[in-house]
């Protein structure tokens, strides 16, 4: 059973991969990625219902594992080798020969035979990133075969790049489960370096400088992280001389706060940071926006970023109550709090996203920090509602590019007259990234309530806080901006719950034009837009159902269990369904209220007294009489925090308490 | 849900409208003596909010009628959930859901006036939101807790321990209570104001919805003064009555200034009393 399942959740998307690449077929390819979503969302749910397991396979076909990922490893190098080589670009190349001597070197002169048991893993937390992997990473590749067939419909290319595209895809989820299983450091290195090398590729599809520039950038700056992995794995295995040191459980499980340890875990936390694009290394992030939105929603929401705050969150218990686990917070609330200033100064609407994304990791980080067990589930279940309403954003901004060819948010104005039900869904995410009930605020809410002892953490996070409400309620409020479009048959009047069912089915004052979209569109904006209300509807269930008991059960077995019982009291807080009914029954009686039919008066904007009396058109009577069309845009304060600005100091600054986090571990 | 919550919840629903109202009459009155008037009655904003009721409905965007309405149910929420004694973080969380709607609603309608008041808007909740924040952080650090309940049982006023917090609290309530010099997404003085900011486009029931909303987002305001003297409950009215008067000396001896230096001004003051305050709270 289990050999199955972990052969389906890391094997089989690198055979559907092959064949995407192989069988050069637009339906061929998409029937294989619809196949490979279902099968790894029902190998995640097995994962899920079977519960935290270990297990060991020897060999596949006869040939030893460790054999295959050390080969494939070098080989893997070799490629990145290549590709610095055929870029010209001397810092790759570097930064992989930093990799491959040191690297050879263990294999080959300091150890001969690295057996680490159990070769896989699963405990809550992997099976959770599982989950969402496969998930919410599947609905991503299956909302990619129409749009890249538009994409590349725009591009007007003579050879379709599909196959190469989709081979990386699936690749990347086949990495990214084998990434959260895997218990041997070494195995969790090559897949970390796989989804290294599928963003670089993905990145630079579209192939035009721009894309290669950024992707070179991306590729060398989680390389600096591949080179803190080595080194981790040799330090680590130096210090004990057993290749038992290079189990993440053996890790986890025996805390030592020896430098010869904390070092290595130090540098293992930088590799997280690079992966996880926390400042100074949110150009490669930002940088990836470049690429077709598909890839971007895999990157922001379930993998890649994902690895590295897994790395970390997985970490946590080994380095819990040192030196390093509160630099870790400082270091985390500094990225919160400086990209959620940037977000603030942008005006594309996929920067946006990255930098919230950057913000919400650098949460997850700092949460990992805090180490507390409230604030190792709050990690978890940030971990959990970001990937559901960040790429359910993702895909929104995706799809409203393709419609009206812009990315910039004061383009967006109106947006709700135009396309009522891509609109709604897009401030449906919004609102689940901001507001109570749903589950990124409570679990905001506990981050800080657990980073309350420490004072510039939780200083950080509610300056961090403020400009993350700041950013999205402007977003919202822009997307609903303008004139109002009553249709005709709203003059019946209903029942209220009539009105409100259909208020949820077809959008609020939206006029009933049907939603032409391809059902690969629909089906995931739909599912992650239901997940990010159900899921946060459920959030106490959640908390108690998926996290809770597994924490409990386990106590010994599991490394996240420590004292979380005793902390219910403190996550307790989390348990308040009560005022999640009452909230959700007043929002109702708000949508009620405002839908319900009766005698209104729709009026123009106000102009003082000049404006044009046809409602909606901001227009006031100007000069010769003429009708003028005025306009309005956000504040953006780039005068203070433009980024060309302050991003230097802001690395200056994450540099500085980088160097701070080294020299705590040191002393 | 028992009986006793029950009732506390439909006296705080029923009563706060009616304490926040006559407040808000007792400024109007005050307001008017210090500037050398006779002013309105002390019920006038009751007279005022029953008219806007029965006037005729206008709108500019439908959106606007939903955003007045989750926005006095986050403030009847805040108020409840105060009575509940329940925790101050979520409750501050609420507090923000009626800030947003209020800024997605005014920017709904595409009239300039109103898209200003609501940028503005959204910088006034930028620059209190995180001192709130830290306000609710320095009482969790002395009485160990973030629910009511539970600071209720702290045995000495807040306000020994955290008497600076209590100055940071102040500039916070000066923004959301909307008084000079920081009333600059929309103000209660006519004189400092061209046209109404971020309200510019309510109108009618609308309005006297939002007006509503805002006499509970006093009351919470107050509740949150209170909590400060918890311990004796005339000490707590004095501190209640004593803040607000101060709040109505300051919103007449000051003009209104521009969002940049409340950012500056607030954040930077704020955050040096806090460390300060957390600097005593950890010698202490």
């Amino acid at each position: 059973m289990l050999d199955t399942l972990i052969g389906t959740c890391i094997l089989l998307p690198v055979v559907s991969a092959l064949l995407c690449y192989f069988v050069r077929s637009a339906r061929v390819r998409g029937y294989v990625v619809t196949a490979t979503g279902v099968a790894l969302v029902a190998s995640s749910l097995l994962f899920y219902s079977h519960g935290s397991f270990s297990y060991t396979a020897e060999s596949i076909l006869g040939v030893k594992l460790n054999l295959i990922i050390t080969a494939a490893d070098f080989a893997l190098l070799f490629l990145i080798f290549g590709i610095g080589w055929s870029r010209r670009n001397p810092l790759i190349m570097l930064l992989t020969v930093l990799q491959i001597l040191p690297l050879a070197y263990f294999e080959f002169k300091m150890v001969h035979h690295v057996e680490v048991i159990p070769a896989f893993y699963g405990d809550d937390l992997s099976i959770i990133m599982n989950l969402i992997i496969s998930i919410v990473g599947s609905l991503i590749c299956i909302f990619g075969i129409p749009y890249m067939a538009e994409h590349e419909h725009h591009l007007h290319l003579k050879k379709s790049r599909q196959p190469r595209f989709f081979f990386f895809l699936m690749v990347f989820l086949g990495a990214m489960n084998g990434l959260v299983y895997a218990n041997n450091l070494l195995w969790v290195y090559f897949f970390w370096e796989v989804t290294t090398l599928c963003s670089f590729m993905l990145i630079s599809h579209d192939g035009n400088d721009l894309a290669v520039k950024n992707a070179c950038r991306a590729l060398w700056m989680n390389m600096v992280g591949g080179v803190a992995f080595v080194s981790a794995i040799i330090l680590l295995y130096r210090h004990t001389g057993s290749t038992e040191s290079l189990s993440l459980q053996y890790l986890v499980r025996h805390p030592d706060s020896s430098l010869a340890v904390l070092f290595p875990l130090a540098l293992l936390c930088l590799a997280g940071f690079t992966k996880a694009a926390q400042v100074p290394f949110q150009a490669w992030l930002c940088g990836a926006m470049v690429a077709p939105t598909p890839v971007s929603a895999l990157l922001h929401s379930s993998t890649m970023v994902k690895a590295g705050v897994y790395l970390i969150v997985r970490l946590a218990p080994a380095y819990a109550g040192t030196t390093l686990s509160l630099m870790v917070a400082t270091f985390g609330a500094f990225t919160f709090l400086t990209a959620s200033v940037l977000a603030v100064n942008m005006r594309n609407g996929k920067k946006i996203l990255a930098y919230s994304t950057i913000a919400n990791l650098g949460l997850i980080v700092a949460c990992a920090g805090i180490n507390t067990p409230a604030a190792i589930v709050a990690a978890i279940l940030l971990i959990i509602f970001h990937a559901i309403s960040k790429g359910l954003l993702f895909l929104c901004v995706g799809t409203i590019e393709h419609k009206i060819g812009s990315r910039d948010i004061e383009d967006m104005r109106g947006l709700y007259n135009r396309f009522p039900t891509v609109a709604r869904i897009t401030i449906l995410g919004m609102l689940t990234m901001m507001i109570p009930p749903f589950g990124a605020l409570m679990s905001k809410w506990m981050a800080i309530e657990a980073a309350s002892n420490i004072p510039w953490v939780v200083a950080m996070l509610a300056l961090g806080s403020g400009l993350t409400m700041l950013f999205w309620a402007r977003w919202a409020g822009i997307l609903v901006s303008g004139a109002y479009l009553e249709s005709p048959d709203r003059e019946k009047s209903q029942s209220s719950l009539k009105m409100l069912i259909e208020t949820l089915t077809h959008g609020l004052y939206a006029s009933k034009g049907s939603w032409q979209e391809s059902p690969a569109i629909k089906v995931p904006l739909l599912t992650l837009a239901s997940f990010a209300v159900a899921l946060s509807l459920l959030a106490p269930w959640v908390y108690s159902r998926l996290i809770d008991p597994r924490l409990a059960l386990g106590s010994k077995a599991l490394p996240f269990t420590e004292g979380v019982q005793g902390a219910t009291s403190d996550a307790g807080s989390f348990y308040v369904l009560p005022i999640l009914i009452v909230s959700f029954v007043g929002y109702a009686w708000a949508v009620i209220a405002a839908i319900k039919k009766g005698h209104r008066v729709v009026s123009a904007p106000y102009l003082c007294g000049e404006q044009s009396p046809d409602s909606g058109e901001a227009r006031f009577r100007g000069p010769m009489n003429a009708w003028e069309q005025c306009t309005a845009a956000n504040i953006y304060a780039s005068e203070f925090i433009g980024e060309e600005k302050i991003t230097n100091w802001i690395n200056m600054a994450a540099i500085v308490i980088l160097i701070v986090l080294f020299a705590g571990v040191a002393q | 849900m028992n009986m006793e919550n029950l009732a506390t919840v439909a006296l705080a629903v029923l009563l706060s409208p009616l304490l926040g109202g006559v407040v808000a009459g007792l400024d109007r009155k005050i307001t008017a003596r210090l500037q050398g008037r006779y002013g309105p009655p002390i019920l006038q904003s009751f007279y005022d909010v029953f008219k806007l009721i029965g006037k005729e409905r206008m709108i500019v965007n439908p959106w606007q009628i939903l955003c007045a309405y989750v926005y006095l149910v986050a403030a009847m929420l805040t108020v409840v959930l105060l009575a509940l004694q329940s925790d101050l973080l979520l409750v501050f969380f609420v507090l923000a859901v009626g800030g947003v709607f209020l800024v997605i609603g005014a920017l709904a309608a595409p009239s300039p006036y109103s898209q200003v008041g609501a940028q503005r808007e959204l910088i006034q909740m930028l620059t209190y939101e995180p001192l709130l924040i830290l306000v609710f952080v320095s009482i969790y650090l002395v009485t160990g807790s973030y629910k009511i309940s539970e600071i209720l049982k702290f045995q000495e006023p807040l306000l020994i321990p955290l008497a600076l917090m209590y100055i940071v609290l102040g500039y916070a309530l000066t923004i959301k209570l909307r008084k000079s010099p920081f009333d600059i997404s929309t103000s209660h003085h006519a004189h400092q104001e061209i046209v109404k900011g971020v309200l510019t486009e309510y109108s009618g029931p609308y309005l006297a919805i939002i007006e509503v909303a805002h006499w509970y987002e006093t009351v919470f305001i107050l509740g949150i003064c209170a909590l400060f003297w918890h311990t004796n409950p005339v000490g707590a009215l004095v501190l209640v009555g004593l803040t607000y008067l101060a709040e109505i000396v300051v919103d007449n001896i000051c003009a209104r200034l521009t969002w940049r230096w409340m950012l500056g001004y607030v954040w930077s003051t704020g955050l040096l009393l806090s460390f300060a305050n957390y600097t005593w709270i950890y010698v202490r």
